[in-house]
């Protein structure tokens, strides 16, 4: 694996550039430059979002992008469609408010590992019972990166930052764990530095019905010199097995579990959305006045 | 005047229909064209037994306050009534169990406890109830036989409207007029009437269509008129039954309702839906309202149209979940980091629980701004008979949508002369924008320069002039014409109170105006000068201990104001106000 890591792929500029005018990528672009650091993971989430959207066809007004605050939360601003950039954590339920007041419109949600996995974490397991029909993405780069370089709810324990220069005291949250115990119907992993491994996972999180959440490794350049770096991340991930069960919870804990840092597809159930069940409901209550 | 003005308390334990017959009284007064307001008083916690009051204030003209005073007690638990005591009137009537269920020990007896004046009744309910049902439990229905038998009242309408509401269930229909008709038979034939109390009607009075509501009940009634299409919300007393009531209906109008994990949730997921272009609104109290508090400056600074009323409970924090008080006034005003002018309106009676919040989804959608509504929590829950409004379907879209022209280059956060930018609603092909709690320009990019946010920040601040201009009501003025010696400015459910006040003190010569705003932000500041100008002395009666109307007025007119703040747990009587206009005017009227 590492071999075939090490053996140089050739760019031409120019040509790469028609190959993206060509693909009508650009189409979902907005007129705004990003914001991240030259080598930001985001740019690779970025670009296979961009893509999913682009091959599931859908338009740019049929999309509703939802983010919080932190470096994740400036997505909306680079793409071209609706988009709501909310308070710090509070992605999830404007998300929520939007996808059941519209469901015909396609929602996303685009939380930090500070806003999803911190400040905003009350509304995680609350999302992922009610089961709304979202996708929700996390940028997790285990560092509070637009606040220059602070613990987040991610970050290792022991790893030095600037609100720690001694080192974390705390134990990270691992969120995959996290979704598969609150009951999220859709849980996947992705690393940014596999754009179209991600794009895979942000096709099928788009497809499935109901509360789909994708967990993306990101190395933070500038903050993090030490864990989620290119090169760590690099050794550390592994693809999940071709024996997962997707369907088998038991087997997707012990994958979350496991010391390797798999990527895939962890688990996928298909149960009614909120919206579903609330409309059978009101079926059912609607003769008697 | 007023011909007919009684106040009835029913006192008994939970468990012995005391709110039910309250319940009963009022809606049966009610349907025989009295005009009642009731309320009922209970322990906030959850247990098997408990005192249980409803309290009725009866009369033949409508009703906007409580009165002080009792001016009959019927007693269901007589150590409990015992409590009652001390506010009974001087001419009181008090109908007490003479067979009652348990053993009365020395002292336990109300009729103990009464003072010189009072008349007692002694009714032996329970026996009464046991030979016409075979059982205890009609014991308040017998009471509500007495209390119509004793009072005039029209026993065959009141028994028509007790069955008919008993009327689904086998069997309680003839039990229930058993019980009422044992009552009145007793009063008839065994006492002797000696006090001066009737509720007698000179003539039927014309049905009118009025409802019996709370101001909860108004308020929902609102959000279904004005086609409110997205309910979001955290349970909280009092507003709890707000979303009670549109969980039951709104799925019928194709809306929604999501009970979230908290009152932050609540609000982003209202703020989701309006940003959709639904009607959305959430309605909470103190606690939930500091929740939300980040929030309302996100729904000024994306200019989004939410709605969120507010039940005011004693405070600060948790406070006295069941008590009422007006001291959420500052919060509503200002709640929330930088300048975020929002418009807050409190309306001052049940009905206007209904108009005003229907009036709240147009005002928001109209400025893309949040609209907060102060209730409280003597208004949540009283119920009233009121005529509701019919609410202007021009009012129900008034959405500023783009012209075709500024569709070629929409930008979301256009600077316009009255400060409305136009919005698209999303899934408009052409229309994207992106909304954001930064400053944004008028393409809706970020910006942090000195003109960008002095020019986005006077946008916002002209909003509320353009609302002042176009859609707020000027103040309403009560009491006397012309110069007066006492002016008095409230808000909220206290004005009902000084409405009151204000009329008897007329009549008894004193040369008194009252001034009503429910619209509190933005205010008619000409108006108010003008009346402050018109009177010698101004006072500002309310609920709360440091006056935060006076406070909130006082930033706008420099006339020094008296205050006669209350934080007493219980809704201002008309009395109260009445006392303080008279030691204010004196003898000179």
């Amino acid at each position: 694996m590492n071999e075939t890591a090490a053996k140089p792929e050739v760019f031409y500029l120019d040509e790469e550039i028609s190959r993206v005018r060509g693909s009508g990528m650009l189409s979902y672009r907005s007129s705004r430059l990003p914001t991240w650091c030259p080598g930001c993971g985001f740019f690779g989430i970025e670009h296979a979002l961009t893509e999913a959207i682009r091959e599931l066809g859908i338009k740019s007004h049929e999309l509703v992008v939802v983010s919080g605050i932190g470096c994740t939360g400036r997505y909306p601003f680079f793409i071209n469609g609706y988009g709501i950039h909310a308070l710090h954590g509070r992605a999830l339920p404007v998300a929520t408010g939007a996808k059941i007041a519209r469901p015909e419109l396609n929602v996303a949600a685009l939380t930090g590992d500070g806003d999803c996995m911190g400040i905003g974490i009350g509304h995680l397991p609350h999302a992922c019972r009610r089961n709304t029909d979202i996708v929700c993405v996390l940028f997790d780069n285990n560092i509070y990166g637009l606040t220059k370089g602070q613990t987040s709810p991610t970050t290792p324990t022991r790893q030095q930052t600037n609100s720690h220069p001694f080192g974390n005291p705390d134990v990270p949250l691992d969120p995959v764990r996290f979704v598969l115990g609150a009951g999220a119907s859709f849980v996947a992993r992705g690393y940014a530095g596999r754009p179209r491994d991600m794009q895979v996972l942000f096709r099928e999180a788009f497809l499935h019905k109901g509360f789909s959440f994708v967990h993306i490794m990101s190395p933070c350049v500038t903050f993090d010199k030490v864990n989620y770096t290119y090169q760590r991340l690099n050794e550390l991930i592994m693809p999940l097995p071709k024996r997962h069960d997707f369907t088998d919870l038991n087997m997707a804990m012990e994958r979350a579990l496991d010391r390797e840092l798999f990527l895939g597809l962890f688990y996928k159930e298909e149960r009614p959305t909120f919206a579903e069940q609330m409309r059978s409901y009101a079926e059912r209550a609607g003769g008697e006045k | 005047m007023r011909k007919i003005d009684l106040t009835i308390e029913i006192c008994g334990s939970s468990g012995d229909g005391t709110l039910a017959a309250g319940d009963i009284l009022a809606m049966t007064l009610s349907h025989l064209g009295y005009h009642t307001l009731s309320f009922d008083v209970y322990p906030a916690e959850i247990r098997g037994f408990g005192k249980c009051v409803a309290h009725t204030r009866v009369s033949d003209a409508p009703l906007y306050s409580v009165g002080r005073g009792v001016d009959v007690l019927v007693s269901l638990n007589d150590p409990y009534s015992i409590e009652q005591a001390p506010s009974l009137k001087e001419r009181a009537v008090v109908l007490f169990d003479s067979w009652p269920l348990k053993e009365v020990g020395e002292g336990e007896c109300v009729a103990g406890h009464l003072k010189p004046g009072n008349y007692l009744y002694g009714v032996p309910m329970g026996e009464l109830s046991q030979r016409s049902t075979h059982g205890w439990r009609s014991r308040n229905i017998v009471a509500l036989g007495a209390l119509a038998g004793l009072f005039d009242m029209d026993v065959d309408g009141f028994l028509e409207r007790l069955t008919s509401k008993f009327k689904k269930k086998a069997g309680v229909a003839e039990q229930v007029a058993a019980a009422f008709k044992a009552g009145v038979d007793y009063v008839r034939e065994n006492l002797l009437k000696i006090d001066p109390l009737s509720l007698a009607l000179d003539k039927k009075p014309e049905q009118k269509g009025y409802a019996l509501l709370s101001g909860n009940e108004a308020a929902a009634q609102g959000a279904l008129d004005a086609k409110c299409r997205f309910y979001a919300g955290y349970p909280i007393t009092p507003a709890t039954k707000i979303m009670e009531i549109l969980s039951a209906r709104l799925p019928r109008e194709g809306g929604t309702v999501v009970q979230t994990e908290d009152e932050i949730s609540a609000i982003g997921m209202v703020t989701g839906a309006a940003f959709m272009g639904k009607r959305a609104m959430t309605a909470t109290s103190g606690p939930g309202l500091c929740l939300m508090s980040e929030f309302i400056g996100y729904n000024v600074m994306a200019e989004n149209s939410v709605v969120i009323l507010d039940g005011q409970r004693g405070g600060p924090a948790t406070g006295l979940p069941t008590k009422t008080e007006q001291s959420d006034l500052m919060m509503a005003m200002f709640g929330t980091n930088g300048d975020a002018p929002r418009i807050v309106v409190a309306p001052t009676s049940v009905a206007e629980c209904h108009y005003w919040v229907a009036e709240a989804f147009y005002l928001a959608e109209k400025y893309q701004v949040p609209v907060i509504v102060l209730s409280d929590l003597f208004l949540a829950t009283c119920k009233t008979n009121v005529i509701l409004a019919k609410i202007d379907p021009k009012k129900l879209a008034a959405n500023k949508v783009p012209t075709a022209e500024q569709m070629k280059d929409y930008r979301r956060q256009l600077v316009t002369d009255d400060g409305v930018s136009p919005r698209t609603i999303p899934g408009t092909v052409g229309g994207e924008f992106v909304v954001s709690g930064l400053e944004q320009d008028e393409e809706g990019t970020p910006a942090y320069d000195a003109k960008t946010h002095t020019m986005m920040t006077e946008k916002r601040h002209r909003k509320m002039r353009t609302a002042l201009e176009n859609d707020v009501p000027r103040p309403e003025r009560f009491g006397c014409n012309g110069k007066a010696s006492l002016g008095v400015l409230s808000w909220g459910s206290t004005m009902g109170a000084v409405v009151e006040a204000v009329e008897r003190a007329c009549e008894k010569g004193h040369k008194v105006a009252a001034l009503k705003q429910v619209v509190l932000n933005p205010l008619h500041v000409e108006d108010l000068k003008a009346f402050c100008a018109d009177c010698e002395t101004l006072l500002v009666p309310e609920l709360n201990y440091g006056g935060q109307f006076a406070n909130w007025l006082s930033m706008h007119v420099s006339a020094p104001m008296r205050r006669l703040c209350r934080v007493n747990t219980r809704p201002l009587s008309y009395q109260d106000v009445l006392e303080e206009i008279e030691n204010i005017s004196g003898d000179g009227k």
